[in-house]
């Protein structure tokens, strides 16, 4: 996957031409892997309208220019279409369907005509003006399944301002040769036009692990580090870049040691990777004998490929959530179905754990979520956001239990922090059973039901959440935000989120004797179970089962089977009594040192 | 002129996919297209007015056509309907 045209001239003879300095920066690890490629800048997203006040006399020539404009748009809409549909298919080129409609739009002319008219306004400001409109009227329908994302609107808006200001039009460029492609942001159309092949990595200023780039890099399996603020002002076409989507940094001109170290990096992590595919026909087996199951966390349907390649005993964990958002609409009964159908069948007799819809929080879907919350992760989220949508929840439930006929289906809710939300989450389940089995559907009566542990709340009961239902997966990455109060996309305090903390691992045997004591299945799906230094930790806890994201399952089960269940109980014991994280990490390093065969503490994933 | 009421009956009401296929119909006859929905009004030729009629699944829309083709128009658009905007 390494690119690498590093030719540019670092040690350029005589100073004439000085190589810039080498840039670090830090975004959001979108989309794992690591590559040294070339950048391809695709900028032009960020259009500044000027705002004049026209002549009298100059109305109908501007009338005039943007008549113009729109079918010099359209023109080159078509053309790309075709162009698309040519080299990908039809189905890749659909997208530009509506935004021809839109561009066809009588009232773009006649509005636009009147506001140049009326407000002696140059065509851009004009134009820019009615969009907004229907942008902002389309935008606060209240309709959940109505209203739009509006992001084709918007394309159409940036398109032709763009033909109109004579900004250099770079939509119909794209890469002919494998780059990285560094952009301000990237809406599907930007994407649709790509190749397959000639994308390495990306890199954006804006967008995070929900946005559309981060779901088609994942799917692509690519890397990809968005949310950089701008970096794009800081990379030119042709620049080397590393874009190492494991750590979220991207470095920009990188001097050659490095790209060396890089370069060994990659090497290293291609050498385990070929070793540990090795071990996927073996068990994830404790030398003394304790199995654990190894399972896979995902994102999109199309992932499940991956999951069976990295030797996956399962799904521990599909996300719905990012299948809703990637959507222009709430999907129906009937097409969540075949995804979630897709997903099992492929998993034939291995379980699938599909978590209810998980939005709010940072993962929002437009057409839902209607009015910013100020405190978004303390929001309207999870059970708490389906059980006030009774609607949209019991919906996605028929289409689940309709799935469970296609192979082993388990349901998860996330975001419990209370009794009554499980109580009434198992009624509604009843409710769609009946439903279901009246209308003589096919589907599996007793799908184990399951919450997600990842409130404080939820662990401070979880003896009493234990008598309620048939497993419980515990979600690292929110119960140690919500412990520790740290939100660790802010780069004050994301040092005081740890896997680690002495809290946490208190919390975590709480909820496994709860577990064990009511005989309750004990996943771990968030981040945590995929960090190798807390792996010898979950296993002498004794939990269950392991879900982490499919490239991950070869180390998590290499570390598994060069320990033994009993040190590992130990070890647990030991660290219980240290005070600090350090200490922790500290004890739990010397343990994996004596354990683990060379270089594979330093492969995890800790964030 | 011709007047007529519809039900949107389509799973996710006249959104902009639903809006274009009714402005493909519509744009193919000469006649006058409106579309009235509550106090709303659009023309029945416009995506972007279509869209912002905001008619959702159920809801009750009056059209109005007029022309020298209105009778053919009215034929194609409420051929639309009942295909429920070729969507589910």
């Amino acid at each position: 996957m390494s690119r690498n045209k590093t030719a540019k001239s670092n040690g350029g003879a005589n100073g004439a031409v000085r190589a810039r300095p080498e840039l670090e920066r830090r975004g959001i690890s979108a989309s794992p892997g690591i590559v040294i490629g070339t950048a391809f800048v695709r900028n032009g997203d960020r259009v500044s309208v000027p705002r004049n006040t026209i002549d009298g006399a100059d109305v109908d020539v501007e009338i005039q220019r943007f008549a113009r404009a729109l079918s010099d748009t359209v023109r080159e809409l078509r053309a790309l279409k075709h162009d698309i549909a040519t080299r990908m298919g039809e189905d890749h080129a659909r997208i530009f369907d509506a935004h021809l409609l839109i561009l066809a739009d009588v009232t773009l002319m006649d509005d636009t005509s009147a506001v140049i008219r009326a407000d002696r306004l140059n065509a851009a400001a004009a134009f820019e003006k009615v969009m907004n409109r229907f942008i902002a009227t389309i935008g606060s329908i209240e309709d959940a399944y109505l209203k739009e994302r509006t992001i084709d609107i918007q394309d159409v808006k940036k398109r032709v301002l763009r033909t109109l200001l004579g900004v250099a039009t770079t939509i119909s460029a794209r890469p002919t040769e494998p780059s990285v492609v560094v952009a301000h942001d990237l809406s599907p159309s930007d994407t649709a036009q790509f190749d397959r092949g000639t994308v390495v990595a990306y890199a954006t200023d804006l967008g995070g692990r929900t946005s559309h780039t981060a779901i088609i890099a994942r799917s692509q399996g690519i890397p990809a580090v968005l949310g950089l603020e701008n970096l794009v002002e800081h990379v030119e076409t042709g620049d080397t870049v590393i874009v190492d989507g494991n750590a979220g940094v991207v470095i920009v001109n990188p001097r050659p040691a490095t790209i060396e170290q890089y370069r060994q990096e990659i090497d290293r992590v291609r050498a385990l990777e070929e070793q540990l595919l090795l071990l996927t026909a073996y068990p994830a087996q404790t030398l003394d004998g304790r199995q654990f199951a190894l399972c896979a966390n995902l994102d999109a349907a199309n992932e499940v490929d991956s999951v069976i390649d990295h030797g996956g005993q399962g799904v521990g964990l599909f996300r719905t959530e990012y299948y809703f958002i990637s959507q222009d609409y709430l999907p129906g009964e009937e097409e969540q179905y075949k995804v979630y159908r897709q997903v099992v069948e492929k998993m034939g007799d291995k379980p699938v754990v599909i978590r209810t819809l998980d939005v709010g929080g940072d993962k929002i879907a437009s057409y839902l979520h209607r009015v910013p919350e100020l405190n978004p992760f303390m929001g309207w989220r999870g059970i708490r956001f389906c059980l006030t949508r009774k609607d949209i929840f019991k919906t996605q439930l028929r289409a689940i239990y309709r799935a469970s006929a296609h192979g082993r289906v388990k349901i998860m809710f996330p975001m419990i922090s209370q009794i009554e939300e499980i109580l009434r989450a198992k009624e509604i389940c009843a409710e769609v059973r009946d439903e279901l089995a009246r209308d003589r559907y096919k589907f599996d009566e007793s799908v184990p039901l399951g919450i997600m542990v990842e409130t404080p709340s939820a662990v401070a009961l979880a003896d009493q959440f234990a008598r309620e239902v048939e497993f419980f997966s515990i979600g690292t990455n929110d119960l140690i935000q919500y412990t520790m109060a740290v939100d660790r996309g802010n780069s004050k305090i994301a040092h005081l989120y740890q896997h680690l903390h002495p809290s946490i691992v208190r919390l975590l045997r709480l909820i496994a004797t709860a577990a064990h004591r009511n005989r309750v299945h004990l996943s771990v799906c968030g981040e945590m179970a995929g960090d190798l230094l807390a792996v010898p930790i979950l296993v002498g806890l004794g939990i269950d089962e392991f879900s982490v994201s499919p490239n991950v399952i070869p180390e998590v089960k290499r570390a598994i089977r060069s320990m033994t269940f009993d040190e590992c109980r130990s070890l647990v014991r030991r660290v219980s009594r240290l005070r600090t994280t350090a200490e922790i990490e500290a004890e739990i390093e010397a343990f994996v040192k004596a354990h683990t065969p060379v270089s594979t503490a330093s492969g995890g994933t800790r964030s | 002129m011709i007047e007529f009421t519809r039900q949107v009956g389509n799973r996710i009401g006249l959104h902009l996919r639903a809006a274009g296929e009714f402005v493909k119909v519509a744009a193919q006859f000469s006649s006058e297209v409106r579309v009235y929905h509550g106090e709303k009004y659009a023309n029945g030729k416009s995506i972007l007015g279509l869209a912002s009629l905001a008619a959702a699944r159920g809801a009750q829309v009056r059209i109005e056509i007029e022309g020298a083709d209105e009778a053919d128009a009215r034929k194609a658009i409420e051929a639309l309907f009942d295909a429920k905007f070729y969507e589910d």
